[in-house]
């Protein structure tokens, strides 16, 4: 045994030497030479930088100040400033600490070192900054600066709760809280964060009980209160030491609680609620190893702000990429994009992200052919990523028939298409595919596997509407509002293992397909990382809640679905929707909270239908568009592409509002969408990448690999080696979805893969059968160069390179078995990462 | 309980048989995520457990046995009560062969739940979780493989059916690499693990040259293009190498090495070599092996006259004989063995039934009150815990959770039983759950 693997292992490394000989054969070398040759000089170059040494390189340019102008309001209020210069080779770079502060009057107002400005007294004045020659100035107001501001719990509490991260998802801002004491996360509900603070009591997911209530605040003796020995550490906390004894934050507490443990504006302070927070800049590049500070601004429904940069809380959604201090200052780690989170209390924000390799200071000018590659372009421009080149007439025509038929060309076609001199060729492939009976096919089978659709008579109705090109809001509408037997009706027969889905479980489906969300976690509580409530949970699944099932009995041909003004279930069950914790029925209302009109209460569902697919939705158009966009480009410009969430950021929030719009515009149809997506110079980018972009996986700059999925895979398999047929276990290691339960695909590689592509019959004895690809080849006494370039053009869309040519003929000849070679061959070919990707 | 949730569960089992129909064949063998975790195993450092319990057969009665009929005998049982080889301890009369080694199992006869219908209970015993759409909770196996790790090479979490596709059987959030191996029914006379034994044609020198071509195909597009994927695919295929040549693992699946005297004691039904097949695993090295084998003509779901049989005739004529004998044979099989000190053996389906027998003498689905058996690993056999009111219809003493028999197992195994896992969104799961929301407990009494 142990024999037998090291001879396996000798012969791989032996099979690593004719790998290298190729590679040393000249032409490969031959080929990268040329690929840096075509490079202009900066690209080149540019690679070997550092951060300083390009900054040293480039020019300035300009130099701007943030904020603009200064407000502050109330005893002891600060601003910090931000120094920005913006370089010749793109880049901005933060010159705060470089730069020289002054204040025209220092009665009013005084500056510190490192630009921040603290309030003295009221009145106006101009504050000047020398930076790297040149000289701004910002107009400074200082107003009630001997008001000092009494301590309110919705503002000053949750803030310091937030940052010290108190609410957050690991601790008492999960969904149960942590010891019996539940806040909500980010206090997004400071009302009842407030209650369990002051009044105590513990939180139950399944009841309104709260048990003994005793509270967490000693009027009498603040320093005594439970959140604060807990949070300092003075008694035993699972959280560890939160809050340094007499830190800021601690004493401000204390105050707070001396001062009545308040919670909002009542005793007359500023009343204003708190309208959003901002963070500058919004959008971030940095070179590897730079350094930026981020700003953050809190504006109060009265128009005035606050700098709230060092009391929030700063989250990097990657910090391999970027960093970020407790303060807000990012550092670039590695080349790639993220998000940093800002946390503010019951408000968030983001920051989009960055790092370079080093900046394109000579950028091409790249050619588009729609809006796509504008938005697309003018990202890319601005994080230093040059374009790939136009992809090869090969690569195109691969990609194009995977992606709208789900089949490999024919082997004459791929000849043809490659000969054909017409320039306009590309443009008359995608009419061509569009209008074939292939593109009906691969388009209806997507449609089944996200809608996870088994029944037959459902299948139908989806493939009519595909090939009819049915407008996709009438399709949504259709499923939503579907009654009776016919077609759309019956995916509330396939959800789940019982004949009508529970009405919770068929909104969460509606939801997940149509809107792109997923709400389900507000079906037992407020969603944690999501702005839906238990109570929109609810309200949404009402109007399921007369979803019922006209069922005479045995055999299941009579499922009738109907709306039963009794209720929800199998006919004559009559449940009603009952809120989990309220333990009352509840009515369908929509996402705003308005209930539906009263003209509407005998077709609840209808007016659900109509609300989600009206133009002015704020979802069903972006998450189409998103999915469709998904298909064609490897990711969801937000990904998953049924994830929208407000912490799981769009990519290209501005592209995918022009393709909804677009989406909409063209009356929700489906094929235009597809046209534009493949009609896009981005789409038609080659694979093949450049200094600039060879670590880019989300801003498209180039063709990324994508796994083909189980069905396609299989056949192409088929096609490729000429018999068609599912063998043994293909499709269970391939990753093929149950469609009852779970919609998404594995398409990971496992042991389980490899296995069966050592020894199942996809891979030996379908490879080898009477009739096959490789038998009529060997029967027609085809030459080994002539078998060669068909398996190439039948898998690869491509000739072999001459390179390949002479290393697999020399492979073949030195073997006894021609038919084996040659069945080898095709088993390398078909396992090969080209072949198992589209690309 | 109404008819209506039978005619739902044939309906979904008549559905999903139509969807598999193909899918059946397919699915022989789920083998290779054993290796990948055996990989994560290593990095992680999981240490052999110094726990008494190494592993545990899982033997699944689908359908729902009745309570009442078999480990907690009533008046509402048209079967008399026996006594056992432990005094004080009644079962059903038609479990004759397992009175006499009564005092290798324990009885639970408050076992209680929610769901009343077949796919949410075993969803809910399999999980220990009440089913919600959101989740997918992680199988007790796939938990118990994770935690423990495998043993000689041989893969821990085994399927002993492949009609247990449903997701509620994997590992879900925990990872593909934590699922089950699927393997056919072995009482099928081609029983064989389908992709771990070459054709004739394919040699290992032709497999060197498959992948000696493939190398040179793939040698441009490689350079070009980083893949992670690429270089998984090569390690996976060295290791599937070297299970493909591995005479461990054929001989842990090879039944043929059983004597037919074996065989017959097991029963030569399904049930019975899926029990057979699930000592062989857990001798070889597996951890958790589930055998089943009542998902022909509605199993233990006897809900009367053309609806799964009517209850007293099929529990006299069928299901009875077939639990009485295999289970009896396992437990002796693995005691001969000196197994059944390591081996924690249990019987469950995915409720009970009715206590009182249905105008077409069946009886219905009921979680409320069900019993089930567990003993080895070094749990204490012969005792009863908790108790059904006079009926059998509802606990009357002591309510015992799935997570309270799962917080048993891990104990006995060695596991941290109030061990929690997080989500991929950050949702905190407990392995062993219970009523409202609570950590399960051990049951003190078995430990």
């Amino acid at each position: 045994m142990k024999d037998r693997m090291d001879r396996m292992r000798t012969g791989n490394r032996r099979l690593g030497r004719i790998g290298r000989t190729l590679s040393g054969s000249g032409l490969c070398r031959i080929g990268l030479l040329i690929g840096l040759l075509a490079w202009p000089a900066p690209l080149r170059s540019a690679a070997l930088k550092t951060d300083a040494e390009s900054s040293a390189a480039a020019r300035l340019l300009s130099v701007r100040l943030l904020p603009k102008e200064v407000q502050l309001r109330g005893k002891g209020a600060a601003q910090r400033l931000l120094v920005i210069g913006t370089y010749s080779d793109g880049l901005e770079r933060d010159l705060t600490e470089a730069s020289r502060f002054s204040i025209a009057e220092p009665t009013l107002a005084e500056i510190d070192v490192r630009g921040r400005v603290r309030a003295r007294s009221d009145g106006r004045t101009l504050l000047t900054v020398q930076s790297a020659g040149q000289v701004l100035q910002a107009s400074v107001r200082v107003r009630d600066s001997a008001v000092s501001r009494p301590l309110r719990f919705d503002r000053d509490i949750t803030r310091i709760l937030t940052k010290r991260g108190c609410n957050s998802t690991e601790c008492h801002g999960s969904v149960t809280g942590q010891g019996g004491f539940k806040l909500s996360k980010n206090a997004a509900a400071p009302r009842e964060d407030y209650g369990w603070i002051v009044e105590g009591g513990a939180f139950h997911v399944l009841t309104t009980e709260t048990g003994e209530k005793a509270p967490r605040v000693n009027l009498e003796d603040p320093a005594r209160s439970l959140l604060l020995l807990k949070a300092s550490l003075a008694v035993p906390h699972g959280g560890g030491e939160r809050l340094e004894k007499d830190s800021r934050d601690y004493r401000r507490m204390v105050d707070w609680i001396a001062g009545g443990a308040v919670y909002g504006s009542e005793n007359g302070a500023r009343s204003a609620p708190l309208e959003r927070v901002v963070v500058t800049p919004g959008q971030v590049v940095l070179q590897k190893g730079g350094e930026r500070q981020l700003l953050v601004t809190a504006h109060w429904a009265d128009g005035a702000r606050e700098d709230v940069t060092s009391q929030v809380r700063y989250l990097s959604n990657n910090p391999e990429v970027v960093s970020v201090g407790p303060d807000g200052r990012l550092t670039g780690r590695h080349p790639g994009e993220t998000a940093i989170q800002v946390l503010a209390g019951g408000q968030s924000a983001s920051a989009t992200v960055g790092v370079i390799e080093a900046p394109v200071a000579a950028y091409p000018e790249v050619p588009r052919h729609n809006f796509i590659d504008d938005l697309v372009f003018a990202k890319a421009r601005k994080f230093h990523l040059v374009p790939s080149a136009l992809s090869s007439d090969a690569e195109f025509l691969r990609r194009l028939c995977l992606d709208l038929t789900g089949r490999l060309p024919p082997v004459h076609r791929v000849r043809q298409f490659l000969a054909d001199p017409d320039p306009q060729k590309r443009t008359r492939l995608i009419d061509l595919l569009l209008r074939t009976p292939e593109f009906v096919d691969h388009w209806s089978w997507r449609f089944y596997d996200f809608l996870r659709v088994i029944s037959p008579v459902y299948k139908d109705w989806v493939r009519r509407a595909i090939a009819e090109n049915k407008p996709y809001d009438q399709f949504a509408r259709e499923r939503v509002a579907a009654q009776g037997f016919d077609g759309p009706s019956r995916h509330y027969e396939d959800m789940g293992g019982t004949a009508v889905p529970l009405p919770q479980n068929a909104m969460g489906e509606q939801v997940r397909v149509f809107l792109g969300r997923r709400m389900d976690c507000a079906q037992c509580h407020d969603h944690p990382y999501e702005s839906w409530s238990q109570d929109q949970f609810w309200g949404l699944t009402a109007f399921f809640g007369r979803l019922s099932n006209l069922h005479p009995g045995f055999p299941q041909v009579d499922f009738v679905i109907m709306d039963d003004p009794e209720g929800y279930g199998t006919f004559g069950k009559g449940a009603k929707v009952i809120h989990p914790r309220t333990k009352q029925e509840v009515q369908p209302s929509f996402l705003d909270g308005s209930a539906v009109p009263e003209d509407r209460r005998d077709d609840w569902r209808l007016a659900l239908a109509e609300w989600m697919t009206s133009p002015e939705n704020p979802y069903f158009a972006p998450a189409m568009a998103n999915r469709m966009w998904g298909y064609f480009f490897g990711r969801g410009i937000v990904d998953p592409v049924d994830d929208f969430r407000s912490n799981n950021l769009a990519t290209h929030p501005r592209l995918l509002e022009a393709l909804a719009r677009y989406f909409v515009r063209s009356g929700y149809d489906l094929r235009s969408l597809i046209r534009l997506m493949v009609e896009s110079r981005t789409y038609q980018l080659s694979g093949e990448p450049n200094p600039t972009n060879r670590t880019d996986r989300v801003n498209y700059s180039r063709a990324l690999p994508r796994p083909l999925e189980s069905e396609v895979l299989l056949r192409a398999i088929s096609h490729v080696s000429g018999v068609t047929g599912e063998d043994g276990n293909f499709f269970n290691v391939y990753g093929k979805p149950d469609l009852s339960y779970i919609p998404e695909r594995d398409m990971q590689p496992s042991l389980l893969q490899a296995l069966h592509q050592l020894a199942g019959p996809t891979f030996t004895a379908k490879l080898s059968r009477e009739g096959g690809r490789v038998d009529r080849l060997l029967q027609r006494n085809a030459s080994d160069e002539a078998i060669i370039e068909e398996l190439y053009l039948a898998a690869l869309c491509r000739f072999p390179t001459e390179a390949e040519q002479a290393a697999l003929k020399d492979m073949i000849r030195r073997r006894d078995s021609r038919r084996e070679a040659v069945e080898d061959l095709l088993w390398a070919v078909v396992n090969s990462e080209q072949f198992l990707n589209n690309h | 309980m109404n008819r209506w949730g039978c005619d739902s569960f044939c309906e979904s089992l008549a559905r999903r048989h139509f969807l598999r129909v193909g899918s059946l064949s397919l699915v022989g063998i789920h083998l290779g995520q054993y290796l990948e975790m055996k990989s994560l195993m290593a990095a992680s450092g999981v240490k052999a457990s110094p726990a008494k319990a190494q592993a545990c057969i899982l033997l699944l009665l689908e359908g729902g046995p009745s309570q009442v009929d078999t480990w907690d005998p009533k008046p509402s049982s048209g079967f008399r009560p026996i006594g056992t080889n432990v005094p004080g301890i009644q079962v059903s009369e038609i479990l004759p062969r397992m009175a006499r080694h009564m005092d290798k199992l324990s009885i639970i006869r408050s076992m209680t739940h929610e769901e009343v219908d077949h796919p949410l209970g075993r969803e809910y015993i399999t999980s220990g979780h009440r089913p919600a759409p959101a989740m997918e909770f992680a199988s007790v196996g796939s938990i118990i493989a994770r935690e423990l790790g495998p043993r000689n090479d041989i893969p821990p979490y085994v399927l002993g059916a492949p009609h247990l596709t449903q997701s509620y059987y994997r590992a879900s959030s925990l990872g593909a690499a934590y699922n089950p191996l699927v393997v056919p029914d072995p009482s099928k006379k081609d029983f064989k693990l389908k992709d771990l034994t070459l054709p004739k044609s394919i040699t290992e020198k032709r497999i060197e040259d498959r992948r000696g071509f493939l190398q040179v195909v793939d040698d441009l597009y490689r350079r070009k293009e980083v893949l992670t994927e690429a270089a998984a695919r090569e390690t996976f295929r060295d290791k599937a190498m070297e299970m493909i040549l591995s005479p461990a693992m054929k001989k842990a699946f090879d039944l043929s090495q059983e004597s037919e005297t074996t065989k017959g004691a097991y029963g030569r039904y399904g049930f019975g070599q899926s029990a057979l097949l699930a000592r062989r695993l857990v001798e070889a090295g597996s951890r958790f092996v589930t055998a089943a084998g009542y998902n022909l003509d509605s199993g233990w779901d006897t809900h009367g006259r053309g609806s799964g049989g009517e209850n007293d005739k099929k529990l006299r004529a069928l299901l009875c004989p077939t639990l009485d004998q295999t289970l009896t044979a396992l437990l002796v099989d693995l005691e001969q063995r000196g197994l059944l000190e390591s081996t924690i053996v249990m019987a469950m389906g995915e409720f009970g039934r009715t206590p009182e027998i249905n105008p077409i003498n069946g009886r219905d689905h009921w979680p409320f009150c069900w019993s089930m058996v567990l003993g080895g690993g070094g749990l204490q056999g012969g005792q009863v815990i908790g108790a059904s009111d006079e009926r059998g219809g509802y606990v009357a003493e002591r309510p015992i959770s799935v997570g309270d028999v799962f917080a048993t197992i891990y104990k006995a195994m060695g596991i941290d039983w109030t061990k929690e896992y997080m989500t991929p969104v950050g949702r905190p799961i407990k392995i062993a759950n219970s009523f409202d929301d609570t950590t399960g407990r051990p049951i003190e009494e078995l430990i």
